[in-house]
């Protein structure tokens, strides 16, 4: 049989970026970020044999690993010890040597605000912003698409009002 | 809703595409990371991989002398053991007899066929034909144009197998990426000159960001000038790993598959690292320019001292399948590109006799692409001299090209 799955490499490098941003967006710290991104890709080499692509795309089935692992995650840590550090590390201060973008520094500001945002509406915009369909976005949180589109456009509304909590 | 609170929402879901699509991991975190993945990889696993990239390797390359083939043997086994026992850059997986590494920065077919839409047209110069000794391979040839007309033959072969290949997508980067770029390297922005995104500085050396040209269309490009004299580097294996040491030294090493090769003339040699993006079902197909010549990242060097580098921007690639003419229709479109004229008496015949897949860049606007063509290849003999002559042809089916 003509495997037509494409090597577990080219899947490593078109992924990490996007994965690391989801995971990112989730944990609100760029260590924790890189540990469970280590461990989805770790977790995904190991399984990727069994990965049938008539069934799912590369994508939803990444996505798959990196819930799990960032949810194992916060079961590992606890909610409150990932607010702690998310509120502890303002993304604004982190790591930011002089001269970076203000651009840059607005954006991780707004992923620190997705990472306070419940659960499942966070899901919803990570997922979404890190380019799955609705349709994947629903099959992943165990919803329909159309439940999955509600649940984002609820979510980005939420957020926005937050922005304009902390600018007010 | 109202109408301003609908436009505020979709600000804000734009920031947050480019929240999610600017926010990467450090540099090095992607190499770091595969390469803790192979040494964890069964060790068989390791070593299976190995020889399959050693098969494919020869494959690739026919009528191969027996002779060269026991020596390649001996070199790829010693390579094995290396990549067994989890040395080197990128790790394991499929080492090739040419010594590339592992491909990068290259994603697989992840999109619906055609995901991009209408594609633009690669635009090729014309009919470039440069003076060469036979059998003197393309990059050591002298670049003498042939200017006159030829008329075109094919007498070879193209085996092409595959009815669609990848179009690679990035986005234009902002004066934001080249700005990221530079701060990995430890550079500080300097100015930003016209045609650049930034001038950068740090001890030892400056950095030059450029977007992608349209014309000829090349991608968004570093060029790394030492500033000081740079001490000389240690490398043994000659100026190629010399230029790699001095890409490695400075996060700079290409994460994609390559070849290289070095030009030297007396103190003087320019190592060039060919890119290469991987078709499944293919195998790999190189980056060339305009003019069908091979590029990637080119280091220029004094005996071991680097004088300079260039190489394309490390950018986020997105890829979608496209279906692509047939060997046939290649063939009849390279034949096709002859003039007119060029069937006059006193015209040289060119004599075409290798294909194979390549990409080049074609330039459009807040997204840029990697498209698929064919390069043709062959020669021409003129009052005694002989001249090697390319025709690109542009691969992907022309139902889905918008010019």
């Amino acid at each position: 049989m003509v495997d037509d799955r494409p090597s577990f490499e080219d899947l490593y490098r078109a992924y990490l970026g996007r994965i690391y941003a989801y995971v990112r967006a989730q944990v609100g710290t760029s260590a924790d970020a890189e540990d469970i991104t280590a461990q989805v890709f770790m977790n995904a080499y190991q399984a990727y044999a069994r990965f049938e692509a008539r069934n799912t795309t590369p994508a939803a089935w990444l996505f798959r690993i990196a819930r799990n692992a960032t949810l194992d995650h916060f079961r590992a840590h606890g909610r409150r010890e990932r607010l702690r550090r998310t509120i502890e590390h303002q993304p604004v201060a982190e790591e930011d040597p002089s001269g970076v973008a203000e651009e840059r520094i607005q954006y991780r500001a707004l992923l620190a605000r997705v990472a306070q945002l419940p659960e499942r509406q966070r899901e919803a915009i990570s997922l979404r912003h890190s380019g799955l369909s609705f349709e994947e976005v629903g099959v992943l949180l165990k919803c329909t698409e159309d439940a999955a589109k509600m649940l984002y456009h609820r979510a980005v509304k939420a957020l926005k009002e937050a922005v304009e909590k902390e600018t007010a | 809703m109202s109408e301003p609170e609908d436009l505020e929402l979709e600000a804000l879901q734009r920031q947050l595409d480019d929240a999610f699509e600017t926010t990467r991991p450090r540099a090095g975190f992607e190499d770091e990371l595969w390469t803790r993945m192979q040494v964890r990889r069964p060790a068989g696993t390791r070593l299976r991989d190995a020889w399959l990239g050693l098969v494919q390797g020869i494959r690739e390359v026919p009528a191969v002398p027996m002779a060269a083939v026991a020596a390649l043997l001996m070199v790829a086994l010693g390579a094995s053991v290396l990549v067994y026992s989890g040395v080197g850059r990128g790790g394991g997986g499929a080492t090739s007899a040419s010594l590339n590494r592992q491909s990068g920065a290259q994603p697989a077919s992840l999109s619906s066929p055609g995901a991009f839409g209408q594609l633009p047209s690669p635009r090729f110069a014309a009919a470039p034909t440069k003076a060469s000794a036979p059998g003197v391979a393309q990059s050591a040839a002298p670049a003498a144009d042939y200017a006159g007309q030829v008329a075109l033959t094919w007498t070879g072969k193209l085996d092409l197998t595959i009815s669609s290949a990848p179009v690679f997508r990035y986005r234009e980067p902002s004066t934001n990426t080249a700005d990221q770029f530079a701060t990995a390297l430890g550079a500080v922005l300097v100015s930003r000159p016209a045609g650049y995104l930034g001038s950068y500085q740090t001890t030892g050396f400056s950095v030059r960001v450029r977007g992608t040209v349209q014309s000829p269309a090349r991608e968004p490009t570093y060029t790394v000038l030492p500033i000081t004299s740079s001490g000389s580097i240690d490398a043994a294996g000659g100026p190629a790993d010399v230029a790699l040491v001095f890409l490695a030294e400075r996060s700079l090493a290409p994460s994609w598959q390559y070849t290289s090769n070095a030009v030297v003339s007396g103190d003087v040699s320019k190592v060039s690292l060919y890119r290469q993006f991987g078709v499944t079902g293919y195998g790999y197909a190189y980056l060339v320019d305009g003019n069908g010549e091979r590029y990637g990242i080119e280091v220029d060097l004094n005996g071991v001292r680097p004088i300079s580098a260039t190489g394309p921007l490390p950018l986020s690639i997105d890829s979608a399948q496209y279906p692509i003419i047939s060997a046939d229709q290649a063939v009849r479109s390279a034949l096709a590109s002859t003039p007119a004229s060029a069937g006059a008496a006193g015209v040289p015949t060119a004599t075409l006799t290798s294909a194979e897949l390549v990409y080049s860049v074609v330039a459009a606007g807040d997204h840029s692409f990697y498209e698929p063509s064919i390069l043709f290849s062959g020669t021409v003999t003129v009052n005694g001299t002989t001249y090697v002559k390319h025709v690109l042809v542009p691969a992907v089916d022309p139902t889905y090209r918008s010019s």
